[in-house]
This record gives C-alpha cells, sequence and structure tokens, in this order.
C-alpha cells in the first residue's frame, strides 16, 4: 500500500472514529440530563 | 519488503479501529447504558412531568378538595420543589382562581401565579420577591446565606413530612445501613461494599447538584464532615439518595432498592412516629413580615384537613 493510501485511509477512519466517540459522548450527556438519579441506580447492575 | 510493510501497515489500521472500538464500548458501558431512560407510564405518572401537573387541566394526578373558597384579591405566587409539584399543584387546583393559572403548553407564563423553578430556583424567587409562597424542603446554608445577604428572614412552616431514602441497585445484597456508615461513605473512609457485608466491589456514591432539595439533606446527615468530591462514580456498584416519593414510583419497575437505616424501614407509620431517622418535613415558606393575608389563607388551607388530605393523596405524609 502507497503511503498516501495508508494516510488517507488512516485520517478516514480517524474522523469516523472521532466522530463516532464525539456523539456517543453528546447522546450520553443529553440523556444524564434528562435521567434521575432513581433510574440512573436502577440501570448500574 | 512490500510484504512486511503492507503487514504493518494494516496493523496500525486494525489496531486504531479496535482502540477507537474499545474506547466506544467503554463509554456504552460506563456511561451511555446507565443513563437510558426506561420510563414506563407507571414511573412517569410518580414522576414529575410539568405537563402532567397542570392545575385545571383535569388531570388525574392533581388531587384538590372541592367546595373549599377560592382566593380573592391579590393572589400570592406559589413555586416549589420538583418533587411537591403534585402537592402544590392540588392547593393551587383548590383555592386559587383558574384564571390565576396561566400555563403556555411547555412552563408557566411569567405572570402566573403559579411557577415551577424547583428548589434552587424557588428558594431564590421567594428571597429576590418573585415568589410568595414555596414549597419545598428546608433550605441549604448556602441558601440561608443568600436570604441573610438580601436581608430576608424566612418562615419555615411545616405541611407534611417524607423520609429521606438511600437507594441500591436491587442486584446489591445490602440491605441495611447505619448512619455512620452513610457519613463513612460519603466523606471517603469506606469505600468497598465488603466493608458493609456486602461483595468485594467499590462504592459509587452518587450525590445531586449544590443546594437541590436531596443535597441539603445529605450535607444536614453528614454535619461538620466534608463529602468528597464524586471522580469515582462511574465505577463499582452505586448507592444514591432522594426521597421516598420519588423511589417508590420505581420500585414496581424493579432495578432499585430501599436500604434500611438502623434496621428501620421507611413506612408512613415509621415516617410519621419519628423511629425513621432521617424523614424531614415539607414546608411552606413564605417571607416574614408578609402583608398579603392570602398567603396566611394559603398556608392555613394546606394545614387544615382538606390541605392534608392533598398531601397525602399526592403520596406524602400528612402533619399528625
Amino acid at each position: 500500500m502507497k503511503d498516501k493510501t495508508f494516510i488517507s485511509i488512516l485520517a478516514i477512519i480517524m474522523v469516523i472514529g472521532i466522530g463516532v466517540t464525539a456523539g456517543l459522548m453528546i447522546h450520553g450527556y443529553n440523556l444524564w440530563k434528562e435521567i434521575s438519579i432513581v433510574e440512573m441506580i436502577a440501570n448500574w447492575g | 519488503m512490500d510484504k512486511k510493510k503492507l503487514a504493518k501497515q494494516l496493523g496500525v489500521i486494525v489496531l486504531v479501529i479496535a482502540l477507537f472500538a474499545g474506547l466506544d464500548t467503554g463509554i456504552y458501558q460506563l456511561f451511555i447504558k446507565r443513563v437510558i431512560s426506561h420510563h414506563s407510564p407507571g414511573m412517569q405518572k410518580m414522576s414529575v412531568e410539568v405537563g402532567n401537573y397542570v392545575p385545571f387541566t383535569g388531570s388525574e394526578n392533581v388531587f384538590s378538595a372541592e367546595g373549599v373558597s377560592k382566593l380573592e384579591g391579590d393572589i400570592p405566587v406559589i413555586d416549589g420543589a420538583a418533587a411537591l409539584l403534585p402537592v402544590y399543584a392540588g392547593f393551587v387546583e383548590s383555592i386559587y382562581p383558574e384564571s390565576s393559572v396561566i400555563y403556555n403548553g411547555e412552563d408557566y407564563d411569567a405572570a402566573s401565579a403559579m411557577h415551577y423553578t424547583n428548589t434552587r430556583g424557588a428558594y431564590k424567587d421567594i428571597v429576590d420577591g418573585n415568589a410568595d409562597i414555596i414549597i419545598c424542603a428546608q433550605p441549604s446554608d448556602e441558601q440561608l446565606a443568600y436570604a441573610a445577604e438580601k436581608g430576608v428572614e424566612l418562615e419555615l412552616v411545616p405541611i407534611g413530612s417524607d423520609a429521606f431514602v438511600f437507594i441500591v441497585n436491587d442486584s446489591n445484597p445490602v440491605d441495611n445501613i447505619t448512619l455512620d456508615q452513610i457519613r463513612g461513605i460519603y466523606s471517603g473512609e469506606i469505600t468497598n461494599w465488603k466493608e458493609l457485608g456486602g461483595k468485594n466491589i467499590q462504592i459509587a456514591a452518587m450525590r445531586r447538584n449544590k443546594n437541590s432539595g436531596s443535597q441539603t439533606a445529605l450535607e444536614k446527615i453528614m454535619g461538620d464532615i466534608p463529602i468528597k468530591p464524586d471522580y469515582t462514580t462511574l465505577f463499582g456498584s452505586p448507592i444514591g439518595f432522594s426521597f421516598r416519593y420519588y423511589v417508590t414510583g420505581m420500585l414496581g419497575e424493579g432495578g432499585v432498592k430501599i436500604l434500611t437505616i438502623n434496621g428501620i424501614a421507611p413506612t408512613p407509620e415509621t415516617i410519621a412516629d419519628g423511629s425513621y431517622p432521617v424523614a424531614g418535613n415539607i414546608y411552606a415558606v413564605y417571607r416574614k413580615g408578609e402583608t398579603n393575608e392570602n398567603v396566611y389563607k394559603a398556608i392555613e388551607f394546606m394545614k387544615s384537613p382538606e390541605g392534608q388530605k392533598i398531601v397525602e393523596q399526592s403520596g406524602y405524609i400528612p402533619l399528625s
């Protein structure tokens, strides 16, 4: 694999990975704002 | 040579993918899985959704007294804690004129005689003069200091009570806790459930925002003992706290368990007779020297048999 191709593939994976991670964290934060401490403990087996 | 290079490149790609997959799985397992709401209709009825507790809408969640005289003239603005919204919505529906309540579908209008800003907002509003009566648990030291700074003295009239409860996941084998153990957990001295006869697993001691009603109740239990920061609450098995009314809505759903304290369960009987050690009053709070006579009339109603019936129907313990 050419270096340029390798870097491009890596960059795409990084962008997707960071995007998914950031999306998960934003989604989790929005859920966290809405949930009660009681329900959080119920989920936490 | 090319094959070796290709193998290295593929190895790096696989490693990066694996790192992201591990990170995202960790985020899901440690965080997102715990904050997904599983509210059933039963729980929603017990939990506080503002729209379910709007007076004069025929809501089955609002209990009001029939045939009671309505207030006339200067209608006091009432506000309060989230957990107590069912109680004061019932008071408002009983004695406030319908025209005094303005709800826009999402929140109460600024001109409405009923507001809903939760404990922190309510204590600020009563001091600032934006509310005339608030229905809350006891104020925090910070809230009392704010009142003193503004030259306002607050009168707290008990209108009922409820228990402050400690809860764990129902898979936790520990059923009972002592007040000293609670202080040990929240001060950071007790860190593992095995010290309480449970599994060998770290204690995740959850807490709430400062000046919320339940966080203030915890601070009263702790006294002068500092509460440790909760950097570690993503790990281990949790303990948390709330008021009984909030939790009883979850019990039917499963998932949580109320701990007995010093061997005593928080039942209406043990709360009323004072044997449950951390029961607390619900107060109608007003400014000392209040000149609006409707404030006193409203509080008299809250203490009357009709008002106390609303307290009980809303899930709280009436005055004995």
